[in-house]
């Protein structure tokens, strides 16, 4: 715990003189100054001057006003915050790994080979398509390979295809990809049911009609690159008419992205290649463990089918085979294959975040196959059980049945003036990271809550003993809402102030 | 499974308050013609102990070396124990992005202070939370010079680049049909300024030069910057070995507009080249264009200082297909092991570290051209912590040779640049010892005289 409220910048604690760092004294002579004078380094503005202990103790300090995974539920909709193993830590360290080289020759890095294949061949089992590449550094990293895989695949076919076609329920990184791979966005309506409608919706408010995939593709119809898809998707609801909206996106040459963000509903369960994906990727640290980090690094795997698979980023790791009688079998030896003359290139500047590779597949091993679809099946009952146990305090405006993750919002409250984000803020004085706020936003207010499997029932009832004590006090007493956190290092944050007058870095008086 | 809070009783429990009779119930939602009929064709659960057993075994299949002179993008550098254990506190690796100020004060100021340093480094006045590596820095650093810089649709690559940035920059370009990128040739190891002088005109939105380049010459950046500002296109200085920021003057104190690159040599391992560390820094005027998380300071309620995400009009969740980038998940948690090893490391640490870079390699180079089959090449231009030397032996043999000893080599260039066939990009940071250059010298003379 923190005793004290307050811990400087460490700027303010820079006494000139002292350093945190030291090497053995220089074994070979000097370095002669070769540098042209005007690019000599003379001096840092900012760069501290502290011991070993006190930058210890400064991050410490620090990092005991976060809130992590191992101090209780981190309900994040879409972001699946799961325990993170610390067997995945540890292996992801061993010197084997954390020494080996990404320039080095194949025959030296062979374990590292051996380790992208194997993670590669479960990713195609789990997904059910026939490639997969691990070089993408994130979710969206990952959506920009599999869009511009559909566009080489447009363009190697002599296609010029100018739209990518999105449901409005869909994460903000879906148009934002499409825009980056050179496409124009069309919205596609979402139905009552929350699912991808393919008939026009009305909006009952403003009598604003809205295209359903039907009407979109009859009238883009050969325009139409192909079609970004999240399923589950953002409000945790399976699309029940994927594989009609992948055959009526073939029917007119374009092909479907599955954004996998939501992979961890699925795995065990359903496979996304039976349904007729193209291409998708999935987030190892949603899905497989991977830790968070505060903001990364994570990794976005690509799978797709073999129609896709010469446009992979290369380089692609190859099992080499050998010649026994008349078959060819797989031998221990792999290597990286460079000629790929269809392929869209390098996304990486190596091969990925190749330590979070490591995590994920040690992640796999530990689970193995029947493991994995336990943790989903229990990841599902979790999210019903919260469903099941809030229905009626907060109001569920989509009923479809809760595969992974629930959506709640405020109707019931916002009557009181208590809104979705003073409900969040009074979480986090009942001892809760809050989960997603106002996403998905076809949703008003949304309160996205995705338990995990991770969560014990002890848990789960805390969660739900708390959402409901605030609701109870939505009703009786809503200032208490208004006024929270109130039990944080801080209150409410002027993030106006910090977005019209950025202060981004500390400078010297 | 030992990561599922699962027992016969409790999952009863919670079956019995939604119910159903069992899990699958809550399938209802999957069509049944969509549902998987069998077993995932997997192995099975294993012990913790089985999987270290499975898991060292595959790390034992690569080979480790003791003494290693490859860096070519992935540095191998000391960490400070520190680093390691400061990491592993779960409020750090397990958390999410800080989109919770109130309980994320920790991430938060941490983010604010690596912003600082970076932008000490670097000489410029704002940067973001990270991107995710060297070559995809590139990429958003010339998209964003592109959109700063309106109509200008050209940008100019040197050849100097790392080629995999090169290649990276490549596949990022070749969506956006309106873009093009041109290559800037080398002369004596560097960018051409003859070249790029015939190369740029009103189109060309950018230039982006490495410093130190590929072959760690150091570029004068002063005077490209010049050449480029002349026609009114912006500098971008790539640095993929950022220890370089000890020894060179910060790229914005000496015409750069825009600095990005790589900067995994604080505090991390080559880690077979990932995660690593991107970074962008730009100037004041650029701010909102800039891509990725950004952190600012501000005050809550009651007046005390604080840290938020901000800037965030700019991004995906918000602008959707009009954002700046689609990126959201960074390198967070690499940035904090940067943040930790700069601040242990000091203006001292750092400078005192980048002297004995450039000490060893200057040592390594002079001790090699003392040797019969190696060549000077680009002899003059002055370099930081990597050089290139033509041999004129069996390259093959000798790299074998020298492996088979336990020292991994520097780089083969012949499958990188023409220009440097027979060419080793050797790289010697402070963790060489003496001892380990006069051993690799030894080994090098016999291989010499057997084969002379």
């Amino acid at each position: 715990m923190n005793l004290r409220q307050r811990e400087p910048l460490i700027f303010e604690r820079s006494v000139p003189g002292k350093i945190g760092l030291d090497l053995p004294k220089l074994d070979v002579p000097p370095a002669k100054d070769t540098r042209p004078a005007h690019l000599r380094r003379t001096s840092f503005d900012a760069l501290p001057s502290c011991s070993e202990p006190e930058v210890i103790r400064h991050f410490t300090k620090l990092s005991l006003w976060n809130y992590g995974m191992d101090q209780g539920m981190y309900p994040l909709g879409s972001c699946t915050m799961k325990h993170n193993p610390r067997l995945n830590e540890k292996v992801a360290g061993l010197p084997g790994f954390a020494d080996s080289h990404p320039m080095a020759d194949e025959a030296l890095v062979q374990g590292n080979l051996a380790l992208i294949h194997t993670l590669q061949e479960w990713l195609k089992e789990i997904t059910g398509l026939a490639a997969v590449t691990l070089q993408p550094s994130a979710g969206a990293a990952g959506e920009l390979t599999g869009v511009l895989l559909i566009r080489a695949y447009h363009v190697a076919n002599g296609r010029k295809r100018t739209l990518i076609l999105i449901p409005d329920s869909a994460h903000g990184t879906n148009p934002a990809t499409a825009a980056m791979a050179g496409y124009e966005v069309v919205d596609v309506a979402s139905g009552a049911d929350g699912t991808v409608s393919f008939e026009d919706v009305t909006d009952p408010a403003t009598g604003k009609v809205k295209k359903g995939l039907t009407s979109l593709i009859a009238e883009h119809h050969d325009e139409i690159a192909g079609l970004m898809v999240t399923n589950p998707n953002t409000l945790g609801i399976f699309e029940h008419r994927i594989d009609e909206i992948c055959k009526a996106v073939h029917d007119v040459g374009g092909l479907v992205y599955m954004d996998g963000a939501n992979m961890n509903a699925l795995v065990g369960v359903a496979r996304p290649g039976d349904f007729g994906i193209d291409v998708m990727h999935m987030n190892l640290h949603k899905t497989m463990s991977t830790p968070h980090g505060g903001g990364g690094p994570g990794a976005g795997p690509v799978a797709c089918t073999k129609a896709l698979e010469p446009f992979l980023p290369r380089p692609i790791v190859v099992r080499d085979t050998e010649k026994i009688g008349e078959g060819e079998v797989p031998k221990h030896t792999y290597r990286w294959d460079w000629d790929r003359p269809q392929s869209i290139g390098k996304v990486h500047t190596f091969f990925g975040n190749f330590g979070m590779l490591i995590r994920a597949l040690t992640y796999c091993y530990s689970h193995g196959g029947d493991g994995l679809r336990t943790a989903t099946l229990r990841a599902i009952v979790n999210a019903n059980y919260i469903r099941k146990e809030l229905m009626g305090v907060y109001h569920l405006p989509i009923t479809s049945p809760t595969m992974h993750e629930v959506v709640f919002n405020d109707e019931f409250q916002a009557k009181n003036d208590v809104h979705t984000l003073d409900i969040a803020k009074r979480l986090i004085d009942y001892g809760f990271h809050p989960p997603t706020i106002y996403f998905p936003m076809v949703v008003h207010g949304a309160l996205m809550i995705e338990p995990t499997e991770s969560e014990s029932k002890e848990e789960l009832d805390a969660f739900v003993h708390a959402m409901k004590m605030i609701a109870k006090e939505a009703e009786e007493n809503p200032d208490l809402l208004h006024q929270a956190p109130v039990t944080a290092p801080l209150r409410r944050m002027d993030e106006t102030t910090a977005a019209r007058k950025p202060v981004l870095r500390w400078q010297p008086a | 499974m030992r990561y599922l809070p699962s027992a016969d009783g409790e999952d009863r429990e919670l079956l019995n308050a939604i119910g159903v009779k069992v899990a699958e119930d809550l399938l209802s939602g999957v069509p049944d013609r969509l549902l998987m009929k069998r077993p995932l064709d997997l192995p099975p659960t294993s012990s913790e102990l089985e999987v270290l057993r499975d898991m060292e075994r595959m790390a034992a299949l690569n080979k480790r070396f003791r003494t290693r002179f490859l860096g070519a993008g992935a540095y191998a550098h000391f960490c400070p124990t520190a680093v390691d254990h400061q990491i592993s506190r779960q409020e750090w690796f397990t958390a999410y992005t800080p989109y919770q100020p109130e309980i994320s004060q920790g991430t938060l100021q941490h983010i604010f202070e690596y912003q600082t340093l970076v932008c000490d480094l670097t000489g410029l006045e704002v940067t973001n939370a990270s991107l995710y590596d060297g070559g995809t820095s590139c990429v958003e650093a010339a998209l964003m010079a592109v959109r700063v810089q309106r109509k200008r649709t050209k940008v100019l690559v040197s050849e100097g680049l790392h080629p995999h940035y090169r290649e990276v920059l490549r596949s990022g370009f070749a969506s956006h049909e309106e873009l093009s990128l041109v290559d800037v040739k080398l002369v004596d190891g560097v960018t051409d300024p003859v070249d790029l002088a015939a190369k740029l005109d009103d189109s060309v939105a950018a230039v982006l030069v490495g410093y130190p380049n590929f072959l760690g010459h150091v570029e004068d950046i002063k005077a490209l910057a010049d050449l480029a500002h002349g026609k009114g296109a912006l500098l971008i200085s790539v640095t993929q070995e950022a220890m370089a920021f000890g020894w060179l003057e910060a790229p914005g104190k000496v015409g750069a507009d825009m600095a990005c690159g790589e900067a995994m040599s604080f505090g991390n391992m080559t880690s077979f080249g990932g995660p690593f560390l991107g970074f962008l820094a730009v100037k004041d005027a650029h701010k909102r264009e800039i891509p990725g998380r950004v952190v600012g300071q501000t005050t809550d309620l009651e007046g005390r200082t604080g840290y938020v995400l901000t800037l965030t009009a700019r991004e995906q969740h918000i602008k959707r297909d009009r954002a700046t980038s689609n990126i959201c998940s960074n390198q967070g948690l690499i940035a904090l092991r940067a943040n930790i090893w700069l601040q242990l490391a000091g203006p001292e640490g750092l400078k005192g570290t980048a002297a004995q870079n450039a000490a060893k390699a200057q040592f390594l180079r002079s001790r090699l051209l003392e040797l019969p089959d190696w060549e000077a090449v680009d002899d003059g231009t002055p370099f930081f912590n990597e050089f290139p030397l033509r041999y004129t032996g069996d390259l093959k043999a000798m790299r074998q040779t020298l492996m088979d000893e336990g020292i991994l080599p520097g780089l083969d260039l012949t499958p990188h640049l023409k220009a440097y066939k027979n060419c080793v990009l050797w790289c010697a940071t402070e963790i060489n010892t003496r001892h380990q250059i006069e051993h690799l010298i030894e080994i090098l003379a016999r291989v010499a005289s057997v084969v002379g």
